[in-house]
Parts: C-alpha cells; structure tokens; sequence
C-alpha cells in the first residue's frame, strides 16, 4: 500500500484526504492488509467453497407487496423536494450513471 | 474526407428493463412509470442497513428465455456480484450485476444488411442485474447551489444487459441490430423495450482503424504490426432506434475528419443530442473503470438445471425469422409483406387469424394473399391515418373478412371497401348497415349502367357498326361515351363488361 493507491481507494469512495491524512493512514491501512494477508495464508485447498447454493425453485415468486410510504422514505433525508430526495453538489460528471 | 480507408468497428451494449411485478431482489411494484416519486421503495431499495435481497425468479426466467432465443449458452450456476461505485442513485454503493459468469453467453442473431443480405451480428454475454435510481439535476435559483432531485422507484427494477461482440460493422447494421433485439423482447413479453420511457437503453462503443491494421481476437480487436489502435468512443443518451444510427453516423465522420487532421482520438464517452443532431463530450476516459467486483455474500449460488431451462424453453413463441419463412414457405408473400406483418407480434397474431377465418371457404394461400394485402393497404392507411392500433376492437375481424368477400365477388369497390373501414370506426356507424347500404347503391348504379350503355349503343349507330365489323377499338370510343354520361362516376371496366354483352348479344 502506497499513498498513491491509498488516493486512489479514497477517490472512488469519494473521501477527500489531505496530504497529512494519507501519510497517517498509508502504514495503518498496511496494517489491516497484513492481517487480512495473514488470512490468505492458510491452506484451503482442501475445503470448498462456503456459498451456500439452492435451487432455482425455491426463488422468490414475483409478486408484488405494499412499499414504505413516501413519507418513511424520506424521514431520513436531509434535504427534500416534491417527494424526491434532495442533494447538493455536483453529482454527474466524473462517475457513470448505469 | 476518404471513408474508404478505414472500418468501422461497433459493438453494442443494450439494457432492457423486464416486465415484471416486483423488482429484482425485492417486493415493490416493478411498475413505476408516472408514479408518485418514492413510493415504491423498501429498505432493500435504499440500501439500508440489514436489508437483504432475494432474487426475483420471474425476472431470471425472463433473462434465460431471452439467452434461449438469441441462441446462447445458459449457465448451470447464477452467481451475482457487486459492482461498487459511489453515486446517490445507487445508495448500497453498489449495484447488484454479473460479472465472471453471465447467465447466457456466446449466442448470435442474424440481421438484415444493406443490399437484403444476412449478417450475423454474435452476442458476447447477457447478464441480469438492477436499475438505478433517477436523478435529475438543477440549479437553485435563489443560492445558485447546484442540487440532484432522486427518486428511488426505478432502483432495483429488472435489467437484463445484452453485450454484443464488437462485430457491427456499419451504423446500418447496429441500427438493424438493436431493432431486432426490440422486435425478440417485444415477441418473448420479456419488455414493452419503449425506449422513449426508458425502458431500453443503447450504448454503441464505436471505434475507426485503418483497413488491414487490425484483426479481430478473443472477443476484442488487436493491432497488426506498429499499427496503433485508435481508442474507442462511448455514445449516451440515445432515445430511439433511428438515433442509434445517425449517432453512430455522426460519431463515425467526426472520427475520420480528426484522424485525417492528424488529431489524436481520446477515449472517451460522448451524449446524442437529438435535437442538434450532433454528440457532445460529456467526459473522458483516461483510467479503466475500477469497480471493485466481488461475490455478493448475500446472495446464494442459484444452481439452474437442464430441467429448469427446458421449462423456460416452452415459453419461446415464433419469433419473426422464422415467421417469415413459414408465410414465405405455405403463403409464397412477398418479402416485403413477410416484414411487415412480423414487425409486431400483435399484427401477425391479427393477420393469421384473419387468414384462418378466409380459409374457411378457399385455400390458405389464396386467403393469406388477400388478407396481406387488405392488411398491407387500407387497414395500415386507416392506422396511420388516425395513430390507432391494428387489433380486433378497431378492425373487427369477421368484418374484413366480409369485406375481402364481397370485393372479390364484385359486389362493392375496393374504394368503398375502404371508406366503409375508416366509416365503422366513427361513432354510431354500424358495420352491416354501410355495407348494406353499399352494395344496394352499388347494384343501383349497376342498373343505372346498363341504361346508359343502352342509350349510348343507340345514339352511337356508327361506332356500333364499326365494332361489330371488326374495328376491335371502337370499344374505347363508346366506353368514352359512357363515362361522359356519368360525369365519371362510371367504373370503365365494367362499362365495357356491359357494352361487350350488348353488342355480342
């Protein structure tokens, strides 16, 4: 883990950090990544998967229930308008909408 | 500008939003068109916390049966990824997609190329995955703050994603292609694919190298040699399928004209604006999207068996290639006609049952013959005319049938026939009693005919002779005559009918 990846991680996750910041933090993400490394040491050739599997039966038959109401919706926004969702900033540009 | 140095090279990606009840992975009404804004919204919407998705088996079956059609692949596992990136209209972080393993791969469906020629266009992958919420974006007037308005209704909607190989090779080609896919969607019921709502969405990667330099190779395309490739142009925002070519057009002479300028192209992803006609830069792509794949842990491998598929299998109808054959095959119509009357699924269930109502008293070709061409005529006219649908409510079956019957028995025009048609669709205008009405005025001026042929063979004593010496042509001269007493209205071929029975008579 360098700074320029740890840069990187925090733009995608739309953080802003300071020069400061990553400095503090490059060492102690390497921290968390050597014990997840730990991890990836041990020998699991010998075990399947965990994820557990089922079968396309037992999906769930499409239909349809009640929703939250608007208002439950929206209770935990901080702006809203109309119904919609509020958010200030300048969201389109660098990200793709699918 | 020199088009023929270089290819053009296209592959296509395709979103098509299914028409089921509930959305992808919980129980809200998938149906949200002009809704009330977040309203149909869950904690699995929102991404809050502890919410946890189930598939919807309905929207999966909706995605193999379309793998099944475009001849693909189907695999034995599902298995759903995440697919991070942080934006409002995707609150988890993260959209629920396919990565590795899409659940149909390698099919391929067939177009038709300039010159009618058929050209198979192959399909890399189809995968299910979810909709994102709908943003929209302002600017406050009193602040001049910039500010998005979301609605979370669509998130979670059905989307099946259809990757093409990057084989299309013309923008009339991707045009076709992306058509046919509609028409497949529409036939299979898997989506209304109304692009104007949305509900199917183009993206052509375009990219323009010169002849020779290049060469197709696992799925991508390579350089040869020190040939450099040129990078690859996204295209948004396209809102019809006729957009999909002339955007392609557009983009494809932009393209040339740099390159001949010596402009480096830059990857980049670029909007249609339909009403310039033009595309415009929205950003560029200088680093490969990094989306962090991984399983979603929350969701189980869902094991699919041949048994399962076979059941899907059932659900695919006729689709129009092979209608065309068939109506070419048992009708002998016309390659044009075939077109027309599988372009949708509802005008070729209207046409065959049409037929199948006429064969009862003739050969099916012969019935199927005229059903196309009463159809192809006066019932697409009338529909144009007045924006209505070809259906049973508005062209009531047994009623064209009537119609074709008593045109070919001579009984009425096939003007009349026509305007009896458009007639019956007004209000209190009552089908049998037009065409009632109808042929009694036409046996009425049948009579009036044979008067007035009477009366000219009288005044006519000469040309009469001369006919009846053997000056074939005079026939023209007393038809003449005819129509002139009738100011017209007469039809002259059965004037003649008549004239030719009196005088041989």
């Amino acid at each position: 883990m360098d700074k320029k990846t740890l840069k990187h991680i925090a733009e995608l996750s739309r953080i802003e950090l300071s020069d400061k910041e990553l400095e503090k933090f490059t060492p102690q993400m390497e921290t968390i990544l050597d014990s997840a490394k730990k991890l990836q040491e041990i020998d699991t050739k010998a075990t399947s998967p965990m994820k557990r599997h089922v079968s396309f039966d037992s999906l769930r038959e499409d239909k349809s229930k009640e929703s939250l109401s608007q208002e439950e919706v929206l209770k935990n926004a901080n702006h809203k308008e109309n119904g919609y969702i509020k958010i200030y900033g300048e969201l389109y540009g660098s990200i793709e909408e699918s | 500008m020199d088009k023929s140095k270089y290819d053009i090279i296209i592959g296509l990606e395709i979103h098509v939003q299914s028409k089921t009840k509930s959305k992808m992975f919980c129980c809200c009404d998938a149906n949200y068109f002009e809704k009330e804004p977040n309203t149909h919204v869950c904690p699995n919407c929102l991404g809050l916390p502890g919410a946890l998705p189930v598939p919807n088996k309905r929207a999966i079956e909706l995605c193999i049966l379309l793998g099944l059609a475009t001849n693909c692949d189907i695999d034995g596992e599902i298995h759903f990824d995440r697919k991070h990136y942080f934006y409002p209209d995707l609150p988890k972080g993260y959209q629920i997609s396919q990565y590795k393993r899409p659940i149909c791969s390698d099919g391929k469906i067939e177009i038709n190329d300039e010159d009618g020629k058929k050209h198979t266009i192959g399909i890399e992958r189809i995968h299910q995955e979810e909709d994102v919420a709908k943003s929209t974006h302002h600017t406050e007037s009193d602040t001049g703050l910039r500010y998005s308005l979301v609605d979370y209704n669509k998130s979670g909607v059905p989307l099946i994603e259809i990757v093409s190989k990057p084989n299309i090779r013309s923008a009339l080609q991707a045009r076709e292609y992306a058509s046919k896919i509609r028409q497949i969607v529409r036939y299979l019921g898997i989506s209304d694919a109304d692009m104007e709502k949305g509900q199917m969405r183009c993206e052509p990667n375009i990219s323009v190298q010169e002849i020779g330099k290049w060469e197709y190779k696992d799925n991508g395309i390579v350089a040869i040699g020190e040939y450099e490739l040129n990078p690859k142009v996204e295209v948004k925002n396209i809102g019809s399928i006729s957009a999909v070519e002339k955007s392609i057009e557009y983009e494809v002479e932009r393209i040339i004209k740099k390159i001949e300028k010596g402009e480096k192209i830059t990857q980049q992803t670029r909007g249609w604006n339909a009403d310039k006609g033009i595309t415009e830069f929205q950003r560029s792509k200088e680093t490969a999207d990094d989306y962090r794949y991984m399983p979603d842990p929350d969701i189980p491998i869902i094991e699919i068996s041949r048994e399962d598929v076979q059941r899907v299998s059932k659900e695919i109808v006729e689709l129009p290639d092979e209608k065309i054959q068939r109506y070419k095959k048992d009708y002998d119509l016309s390659d044009y006609d075939c077109t027309v009357l599988t372009a949708d699924r509802e005008i070729s269930k209207y046409f065959e049952d049409v037929v199948s109502l006429l064969s009862k008293d003739r050969d099916s070709e012969n019935a199927a013959k005229s059903v196309a061409n009463w159809i192809t005529g006066a019932v697409f006219s009338i529909s144009n005319d007045l924006k209505i649908d070809v259906d049973e409510k508005n062209f009531p079956k047994k009623d064209l049938v009537e119609l074709i019957n008593r045109f070919e028995k001579g009984e009425i025009t096939r003007n009349k026939a026509e305007e009896i048609l458009r007639k019956s669709l007004e209000n209190d205008n009552d089908f049998d009693n037009l065409i009632n009405r109808a042929i009694k005025k036409a046996k009425e001026s049948a009579n009036n005919l044979e008067d007035i042929v009477k009366e000219v063979i009288e005044e006519n004593q000469k040309a009469v002779n001369d006919y009846k010496s053997g000056k074939q042509a005079t026939i023209g001269y007393l038809i003449g005559q005819v129509m002139k007493k009738t100011k017209g209205t007469a039809d002259p071929n059965e004037a003649k009918s008549i004239l030719i029975e009196k005088l041989n008579g």
